[in-house]
């Protein structure tokens, strides 16, 4: 009975314990970005897994570390993997990586033995059809190497809109 | 009393008033019930409506007015159509006794919380009737347990408030009030925490709000007894539950807070502020506990509850006749 009531007392101590909880929350800054007239600052961005992007080589930064061994190709369950080697050493004439069918589970990135591949920080990627989401991760690599030179040319690999200014906090 | 045309005059007006704060209650209180969670949940709410979503209760409102009223088959249809009006229409009687102000009292009744505890308990009616006639599990289930909920909160319910009745000696809630004074040390809280505390939990589970809303759990029982009602079916259900929950705090007021009085400038204002804050509290505690199972709901009831406002009770009736 007294063990009993001592540990009603503590059950009730507890939910003051919560209480206080949800009432400090409720008083502190909300953790929420307002998505489209804000936007998160792209270093909080390191940890999200885009769709695959290729890593450039040392020497040049459009040219591809991969060998074309297939490795990533058998390692992907989805298939959503085509690496065809060119004519002539081992760098690749195709790299055609089909998003619509990637579940992120980075199968590929562990299995590549040149480390390759690599997950982007495209949050912005939207496509209104499937064949949209089929990406020539080569040209985006040539791509981000002309916007890294500052190439009048480049594409932007994904900005957010624009006249946005990225959120300090978060 | 004598039913004069004045005092009927009076009721209609007082029950006219009694509709706009219901409507407008709820649609505060949906506004900030959600914003509360939100930020709770350290998220924003209802923030595109209006500024500040602000207009967010108002469109959902105009949403539920203009819904198809969709009714399952095999229902009993006329205890079904009763159901929602059975939960609203004694909300409406229930606000009669209660005293806003000095002169803010719809309708002076000696007895005005036996009236109250007399008709609140049509609304575990209703939760039956739109249980049963939905002809749907869920709605049974709920309103099995809506029915087990209510009675057996009731009790110390009611016993709590007896204890403050038996320290001042009246029923009339204006009586109540005036023996009260504006300094919080001055109201019965002081002299009854034990009855307030018990008050307070039974209140939240005779609304059955979390985490009492064993009647109506969103994740076991989809919405429990209203689960088949759509459109204005479901808005009445909806508002008299928000009514429902002020009212409480209004009795919780009058009982425990010193109802109209306060520090300075005795008014209504000080009865609604301290309803509202009540209010605020139950919205806090909503979001804050998760949803207790059924036996510890009714264990925490018939094991502790009413044993203590029993004890509660027995030692007020002692305190009260030594000092006689």
């Amino acid at each position: 009975m007294l063990r009993a009531i001592i540990d009603n007392l503590k059950g009730l101590y507890s939910l003051l314990v919560g209480l206080s909880i949800t009432g400090r929350f409720l008083l502190s800054p909300q953790r929420t970005v307002h998505y489209p007239r804000q936007v998160v600052a792209p270093e909080s961005l390191a940890s999200f897994r885009g769709p695959l992007e290729l890593v450039p080589s040392a020497d040049d930064p459009a040219k591809t570390r991969c060998i074309s061994c297939q490795m990533c190709v058998r390692a992907c369950p989805d298939n959503c993997l085509k690496v065809v080697k060119g004519e002539g050493g081992k760098a690749p004439a195709v790299w055609v990586y089909d998003f619509s069918l990637c579940c992120l589970c980075a199968a590929c990135v562990e299995a590549c033995p040149a480390s390759a591949l690599r997950f982007s920080h495209k949050v912005y990627l939207t496509a209104l059809t499937r064949d949209e989401l089929k990406l020539d991760l080569l040209a985006d690599l040539k791509a981000r190497a002309a916007k890294a030179a500052g190439g009048a040319d480049a594409r932007p690999p994904a900005q957010p809109p624009a006249g946005l200014e990225p959120q300090a906090r978060l | 009393m004598a039913l004069s045309l004045a005092v009927f005059v009076q009721i209609i007006v007082a029950v006219l008033l009694v509709i706009g704060l219901m409507v407008g209650n709820a649609v505060v209180m949906v506004y900030v019930e959600r914003k509360a969670c939100g930020f709770i949940q350290r998220r924003p709410g209802p923030f595109e409506v209006g500024p500040r979503g602000l207009l967010q209760a108002v469109c959902d409102s105009m949403k539920l007015l203009g819904k198809q009223i969709f009714v399952p088959g095999n229902i009993d249809w006329p205890l079904h159509f009763l159901a929602p009006v059975v939960a609203f229409l004694p909300v409406l009687l229930l606000y009669l006794p209660i005293p806003f102000g000095p002169y803010l009292t719809s309708l002076q009744v000696d007895d005005g919380i036996l009236l109250i505890l007399a008709f609140a308990g049509l609304g575990a009616v209703s939760n039956i009737l739109a249980g049963w006639s939905s002809n749907n599990k869920y709605g049974l289930l709920g309103a099995a347990r809506a029915v087990a909920q209510s009675v057996a909160y009731e009790i110390p319910m009611i016993m709590a408030l007896l204890a403050v009745i038996f320290m001042t000696g009246t029923m009339n809630l204006t009586t109540l009030v005036e023996g009260q004074g504006g300094w919080p040390w001055q109201w019965n809280i002081v002299r009854q925490p034990l009855a307030c505390f018990i008050y307070v939990v039974c209140l939240v589970a005779e609304t059955n709000r979390a985490p009492f809303d064993l009647p109506e759990a969103e994740s076991e029982l989809t919405a429990g007894f209203h689960t088949e009602y759509s459109g204005m079916g479901f808005a009445l259900f909806f508002l008299s539950e928000y009514a429902n929950m002020l009212l409480v705090s209004f009795v919780c007021a009058v009982f425990f807070l010193g109802g109209w009085r306060g520090p300075f400038l005795d008014g209504f204002w000080w009865t609604f502020a301290k309803a509202y804050a009540i209010m605020f509290f139950i919205v806090w505690i909503r979001w804050t506990f998760p949803r207790v199972r059924f036996d510890q709901l009714l264990n925490l009831n018939w094991k502790w509850l009413l044993p203590l406002s029993i004890l509660n009770l027995w030692l007020t009736a002692v305190v009260v006749k030594l000092a006689n």
